[in-house]
């Protein structure tokens, strides 16, 4: 048992140390909003100040005179949406059968599967839009958005580590009952994990919204682009508008920050073992 | 008879996956492989060339070891170091106390904030006399490098603002760690644990299958390091004096800047056999420390 | 269950109402038939061999809010001086928009026409990505241009595209920290020796560092534009003569690292590092009295310097009568390979580099652009201030000595060859001597190797 003065001093040396890096953390954030906030004029004149010297919110409201980014805001949602919901329940399906299944060559077709991520982007990323424009499908969001249905090697992987950890003896005794493996995937693994789903649909959410390259290489047409194709009219060849730059990045980042924030008490419930008492 | 039923089972579960494997992915896959023996150009021409690109790059190419050396130093010093750096985050993360879920957001902010714009920011901070990261030194009397203009602390800032971002794997650990059963904890601290050695004894122990997830696909992903130099070395070509060259990045400078698809694509499957070779002896060490609660 | 039906269901409702998963036929011709039905009747699109409009791609990284505006008004332009071409534009990110180039010409489906680097086109016409446009071209157009961008443009005797603006590397300095110094702000430096000596008097230094550097080479400018100065002409030759091993070089990097001496290494990178982060403008703030920068940088001063008081000349030279060469750098309008209808591309990009179209261009944005007339006329253009005339003028006049780079197909990746080498000079890591000598033999060796 703990006496109650070692354990102030754990609170309060966890409490700093927790402080103490989130200033680290959040100080970029900071940076982006004070120049988010800032003229241009100021930015060149270069001298030093966190907070601007001439408050502009106006930069907020200009960006959107620049580029139609509610359009864009709508187009990267639909995408982003798809996307992460093919991504949860195809790569979990694909996953239990790789974490619970013991059939024939799964141990090769699980290197297949990691080995698709070993190859750089860039070097299959003409040939895969040559078979899109075979398709007649550039300029869709079909090839952002189609690939996601068929998984992707970094979530397979992921959920399969998670399936693992639920028990074999579980599966074994419910397949004795004449359960199937569907029913099986969907009464009890698929709830046991739910927050690795969670996390991968963060994360999936997080890199669809970030995507650059996919938008750039299949849409033609402006009125299909995405936010983060938008966010680049604020950089061109010889200088950059910087405030607006990181004033329509602050907007793009918020939907995730806001998304994070209330979507972890689904999955994150933290556990005490560091030697707070139950606050609830 | 049930083992055969297992097996259609196995397969229809990853059918999805084959079905992209061979529509999406299988042919650009052995295009390039055909590729990397051509004299490829993306564009007008194709013939057949032997090894002549694998003699190049062996043989000839000092930039190619200069691009190899710096992939593998980057490698080597950022996987283990986000490692550890995410599951020290993910266990003061994985607290009750209140305001936790604004913690947890703020670490995680760093994940968040990816792509060029980040880059460009990080530009900024790491600038030897403006930049916040120096002024923060110099409170402390230490005259910071020039980080990104120095060819030695070039890529040692690189490898610090990937540890910056060792937050977004705490997601990971945090879901992981949901899975530890709360009474073995409360067992612990009965036959009197210290902290330290619930950490090393349960924590440690049931989070293995996600470490070693993050170990296999950060080297994976680290190998493959691009974005990052392409944007953060003043010429988008690995200066100062080549120190952010890496391997992926210098693969993009003979594929997209002087059309040499071909040389790329050999380039590419020499990273390709020299990444398998490692996620399959992670694998094989795997049997000996991870510990999957389910088998 | 329910709620991820119910999502579902949502989503599918939004992709009803939404474009990206229309299928339409690729070459992109149905989408500017909607934005432009308003006028028209039903028949009026259907196949008719006569009067059937074509519609052609346009790509550009013009996005910003100062340059679309612009190319809009030239396309608008174009568009309503015939009735059988439709232009129809679409902003692409900076740098990526090749990228995506590349990939829709492998695929066959390229754009119409498309802005791209000038210094690259021998390369990209010798792979095969553009489309000649010798046949079109007539001789008033070919003469319209500055004479080096037209040779850029040319690859085994066709042209394979036209130029559109170019840019020059001029020296600006700030006639207030002139006379500060107690230096006459009408006569700036016109030598490398009174460039030093400029900077002498410029230089605030207060307990061994400097508040204020007078001038530094590598600011603004690569060693490269000082090597080319000092040479007349580029380091390496079209034909693959490598001129590094050189007494002028060896001067240009001794000169430099003289410089860099006096005012340390820590003074340089602080400064240096501005200005690659773009994060501040030291020039803009005080804290160096001259510099190299290309001339457009005039747009920065004239829309952020707040009343700066700056001066323009041309690039110093080595010594008297070695000549004041300067660098610079352009894009062209091209027509990629596999674009539908050259003929119609080329009346497109025609129309973009004639004398109007320039104009309006050089008038709104500031460019030198390849029309050379266009910028004669710019150059007295009323919608600039008096300072706006001045540049532009010395823009116009610095084309004279200014040299473009085409990459020299026997060694098209000469940069990633000698550019660390040359950094590793300038930090002193290795000496000019022996950095010289490596650079030579080393890009002697890709000319060999490529022929």
């Amino acid at each position: 048992m703990y006496n109650s003065n070692r354990m102030k001093f754990w609170r309060a040396f966890n409490l700093v140390l927790l402080i103490v890096g989130s200033l680290f953390m959040i100080a970029p954030l900071f940076w982006m909003i004070s120049i988010a906030l800032k003229s241009m004029e100021e930015i060149y004149r270069g001298e030093f100040t966190f907070i601007p010297q001439d408050i502009q919110f106006s930069n907020f409201v200009e960006i959107f005179e620049i580029a139609p980014f509610f359009t864009y805001f709508i187009n990267t949602s639909v995408i982003t949406v798809l996307v992460v919901l093919a991504n949860v329940f195809v790569n979990a399906f694909i996953a239990y059968g790789f974490a619970k299944i013991n059939f024939k060559g799964r141990e090769v077709l699980f290197i297949f599967v990691l080995s698709t991520m070993m190859l750089p982007g860039f070097i299959t990323l003409i040939p895969q839009y040559v078979i899109f424009a075979e398709l007649g499908l550039v300029n869709t969001y079909y090839p952002l958005v189609l690939p996601s249905f068929f998984g992707s090697a970094f979530n397979i992987f992921l959920l399969r580590q998670f399936f693992k950890g639920v028990p074999s003896s579980m599966i074994e005794a419910a397949r004795m009952e004449g359960a199937n493996h569907f029913q099986i995937f969907f009464k009890i693994a698929l709830p046991m994990i739910k927050p690795a789903l969670f996390t991968v649909a963060i994360f999936s959410f997080n890199g669809v919204w970030n995507d650059f390259l996919g938008p750039l290489l299949y849409l033609n047409d402006e009125s299909l682009y995405t936010l983060q194709l938008g966010l680049q009219v604020f950089k061109e060849q010889s200088s950059t508008q910087w405030n607006y730059l990181m004033a329509g990045s602050l907007l793009v980042l918020m939907p995730v920050i806001i998304l994070f924030f209330f979507f972890q008490k689904y999955f994150i419930q933290g556990s005490n073992i560091l030697g707070q008492t139950d606050e609830k | 008879m049930y083992k055969k039923k297992e097996n259609l089972y196995g397969y229809i579960f990853i059918l999805p996956w084959i079905i992209g494997f061979l529509g999406l992915t299988l042919g650009p896959l052995l295009f390039s492989l055909v590729g990397s023996f051509t004299n490829y150009n993306v564009t007008s021409q194709m013939d057949f060339v032997g090894f002549a690109n694998y003699k190049e790059m062996f043989m000839y190419d000092d930039l190619f070891w200069t691009s190899l050396y710096n992939t593998l130093y980057f490698v080597a010093f950022s996987v283990p170091l986000t490692t550890i750096a995410a599951i020290l985050i993910s266990t003061l993360m994985n607290q009750d106390i209140p305001g936790m879920r604004i913690f947890r957001t703020i670490y995680y902010l760093p994940a968040i904030l990816s792509g060029v714009g980040v880059y460009l920011l990080w530009m900024q901070l790491l600038d030897p006399s403006t930049g916040l990261i120096n002024q923060f030194l110099a409170l402390f009397g230490i005259d910071g490098p020039n980080w990104l203009f120095d060819a030695e602390w070039a890529k040692p800032s690189l490898i610090m603002m990937k540890l910056w971002s060792a937050g977004g794997s705490m997601l990971l650990y945090l879901a992981a760690m949901q899975g530890v059963s709360k009474t073995l904890y409360e067992a612990a601290i009965m036959d009197g644990a210290t902290r330290v050695q619930m950490f090393f004894r349960i924590t440690l122990p049931m989070v293995t299958p996600i470490i070693f997830f993050d170990i296999v696909t950060s080297t994976i992903g680290s190998f493959q390091i691009f974005q990052e130099a392409y944007v953060m070395s003043a010429d988008n070509a690995g200066a100062p004096e080549n120190s952010l060259l890496f391997y992926n990045l210098y693969m993009w400078i003979k594929a997209f800047n002087v059309f040499d698809m071909g040389y790329a694509m050999a380039m590419s499957w020499i990273l390709f056999i020299i990444v398998l070779i490692l996620t399959i002896i992670n694998f094989k060490f795997a049997r000996r420390w991870v510990h999957y609660e389910g088998d | 269950m329910k709620k991820y039906l119910f999502l579902i269901l949502a989503a599918v409702l939004v992709l009803s109402a939404c474009g990206g998963f229309q299928i339409g036929d690729s070459e992109g011709s149905n989408a500017s038939e909607e934005d432009s039905a308003s006028g028209e009747t039903e028949g009026s699109d259907a196949e008719g061999s006569n009067g059937e409009k074509v519609t052609l791609d346009f790509w550009s990284f013009w996005g910003s809010e100062q340059r679309r505006p612009v190319i809009d008004k030239i396309i608008e332009d174009f568009n309503s001086s015939q009735d059988e071409i439709e232009v129809q534009h679409t902003y692409v990110p900076w740098g990526d928009i090749w990228t995506k180039n590349l990939a829709a010409i492998a695929a066959g489906d390229p754009p119409d026409v498309i802005i791209n680097d000038i210094n690259t086109v021998k390369l990209r016409a010798q792979e095969g990505q553009m489309e000649p446009i010798t046949e079109f071209v007539d001789s008033d157009v070919e003469n319209r241009f500055y004479d080096q961008m037209t040779e850029a443009t040319m690859y085994e005797d066709e042209m394979y595209a036209l130029p559109f603006n170019t840019d020059t590397q001029i020296l600006f300095y700030n006639k207030d920290l002139f006379e500060e110094a107690g230096l006459d702000p009408e006569d700036p430096p016109s030598t490398w020796a009174e460039l030093e000596e400029y900077a002498a008097q410029l230089d605030v230094e207060e307990g061994g560092s400097y508040e204020r550097i007078g001038f530094y080479p590598l600011i603004g400018a690569g060693s490269d534009v000082w090597m080319m100065n000092a040479l007349g002409e580029n380091y390496i030759s079209p034909e693959g003569d490598v001129k590094i091993d050189t007494e002028p070089v060896h001067d240009t990097f001794n000169w430099i690292l003289e410089q860099k001496n006096k005012y340390g290494e820590n003074t340089i990178t602080s400064i240096n590092s501005q200005f690659e982060n773009a994060q501040q403008d030291p020039f803009m703030a005080g804290n160096i009295g001259m510099m190299v920068q290309n001339a457009n940088y005039y747009v920065q001063l004239r829309d952020f310097g707040q009343d700066i008081n700056f001066g323009v000349a041309p690039l110093p030279e080595k010594e008297e009568g070695n000549g004041h060469t300067s660098w610079g750098g352009g894009f062209v309008a091209e027509i990629p390979k596999g674009a539908k209808d050259p003929e119609a591309s080329y009346k497109f990009i025609e129309f973009l580099t004639n004398h109007d179209s320039q104009l309006y261009w050089a008038e709104n944005n500031f460019d030198l652009v390849a029309h050379q007339e266009a910028g004669n006329s710019a150059a007295e253009s009323e919608e600039f201030s008096e300072a706006g005339r001045e540049v532009y003028s010395l823009m116009v006049e610095n084309m004279d000595n200014t040299l473009l780079t085409p990459q020299p197909l026997v060694a098209p990746d000469f940069a990633s060859t000698v550019n660390p080498t040359f950094e590793s000079i300038i930090s002193e890591s290795t000496t000019v001597e022996a950095g010289l000598e490596k650079a030579q033999s080393d890009l002697e060796r890709i000319v060999e190797n490529n022929r």
